[in-house]
């Protein structure tokens, strides 16, 4: 019998489909043909990108250039623009205000080929510094509320270029769906004095059914209630709502489980298109007990469709315990 | 031979080739006319122009690939995206064009467009 499953932050349901099982080799992935040819992201086409915000790898007189190894642009036809003033207003019962914000494309690798299953351990944790100092930057900036970073790999998740990228939109306001979550996790602690996040990570270690790795900091889950196959949630294991607050030595450890995370999702369906989202701590709030960054991790394998858009229900194929179990298993190299 | 900057518009609707025409030649310009992408490579690659006006929604292969294709061989020659799809235009395949122009009757911000660009090619 299918069974319905409650999201414990923001109370979404999901209907998992039990019966229906379906296996990684039941998703069959269209490969997607490698174009080559001319990529603005390459090395030797740094002028065709707007003027770099940040590079590592390369020494500083040379800003521009090539012998990068991580690389920072801000988007060439942005569609929030940096300068200008918020200007919030009203029209009626309507609210409006500017289009302030920041649009950053953070080039990951200068290999065009290279993917986060496939980079080293030092390349994928300086895109994690990455990801780190420019939201640092971009939150000196009193007008941007939040910051979102994002990564959509594949045409079928929205990747307009095979180049691996991510990317990084500072908004001036707290998105919606975020407000939820926080307003999910503060439910929850007001009720039970502890972070919702924390507890979920206490139980599925000690249930060890939808843990699919770990190592001393770092854990990546597929969650109780998942909205697609193989959904997966990375998180630290200590308490933290901001993930500027990563240094060094845990952006390390991040890299290496997550490339471990990253490696078993390609092997298990191979070349398979996902979407992935950091959520942190809006960038005006300083440690919030109740809130716990993460990374959900969205594997496209199934569309969304005229149900899930009417009733924000999800259908989902393949159990988590299932998708844990078989991506456990899956032996990398 | 014309000392005339030449502009190849590439579109599959009739309508916006003979908008552009007007309009470009009125400016001074030579207009070439390509109704796929297809043929647009070829008229490319047989006669190089000043400058490429290219719509990205076309039927057979499409303008983002005709612009890979354009950068590939002659990454000099300015290419600027004109469509319908305001939303398009914050897809990094877009980069690659010099310009991107949400398409309007109103052909003043393509026309300084393609007078930009034109002057830097110099």
């Amino acid at each position: 019998m299918p069974e319905l499953r409650r999201d414990p932050i923001i109370g979404r349901w999901v209907i998992i489909a039990k019966e229906r099982g379906k296996r990684p080799f039941d998703f069959v992935i269209e490969p997607e043909r490698t174009k080559g040819g001319f990529c603005p992201l390459c090395p030797g086409n740094e002028a065709t990108t707007p003027p770099e915000v940040l590079a590592y790898g390369r020494d500083a007189h040379d800003p521009n250039g090539q012998g990068w190894r991580v690389r920072v642009v801000p988007n060439k036809f942005p569609a929030l623009i940096i300068e200008g003033d918020l200007d919030k207003r009203g029209e009626g019962i309507y609210d409006k205000m500017n289009g302030i914000g920041a649009h950053e494309v953070i080039i990951e690798t200068p290999n065009h080929y290279e993917t986060m299953a496939t980079m080293d351990l030092e390349q994928l944790a300086l895109v994690f510094r990455a990801y780190r100092d420019r939201i640092v930057d971009l939150s000196g900036d009193p007008r941007f509320q939040y910051i979102i970073i994002f990564k959509n790999k594949g045409k079928a998740a929205g990747a307009s270029l095979e180049h691996a990228h991510s990317q990084l939109i500072a908004l001036p306001i707290i998105p919606h769906l975020i407000q939820e979550e926080l307003k999910g996790c503060m439910k929850y602690y007001d009720y039970r004095d502890r972070c919702v996040f924390c507890d979920i990570i206490r139980q599925e270690r000690s249930q060890n059914i939808r843990v699919v790795c770990e190592n001393d900091e770092f854990i990546t889950i597929c969650p109780f209630a998942p909205r697609s196959p193989f959904e997966m949630w990375f998180l630290p294991k200590r308490h933290y709502s901001r993930f500027v607050s990563m240094n060094d030595e845990q952006i390390k450890m991040m890299a290496e489980l997550f490339s471990t995370t990253m490696k078993k999702l390609d092997t298990a369906i191979k070349d398979v298109p996902f979407n992935f989202m950091l959520h942190t701590a809006p960038l005006r709030e300083n440690g919030l007990e109740y809130f716990h960054w993460h990374i959900e991790i969205m594997p496209k394998v199934t569309t969304v469709a005229g149900f899930e858009w009417g009733t924000g229900f999800y259908i989902n194929s393949t159990p988590p315990e299932e998708a844990a179990r078989v991506l456990k298993e899956t032996e990398i190299s | 031979m014309s000392d005339k900057k030449r502009i190849l518009v590439v579109d599959d609707e009739e309508s916006i080739h003979l908008l552009y025409r007007e309009e470009f030649e009125e400016e001074g310009y030579e207009v070439v006319s390509a109704m796929s992408g297809e043929e647009a490579l070829q008229l490319f690659k047989e006669d190089p122009p000043d400058l490429v006006v290219l719509d990205i929604n076309m039927p057979g292969m499409d303008g983002i690939e005709v612009l890979r294709q354009m950068k590939q061989m002659q990454p000099d020659i300015p290419v600027i995206l004109s469509s319908a799809y305001p939303e398009y235009k914050q897809e990094l395949a877009s980069w690659a064009s010099d310009d991107y122009i949400v398409k309007s009757f109103n052909m003043d911000e393509l026309k300084e467009s393609v007078k930009k660009h034109i002057a830097r090619k110099k």
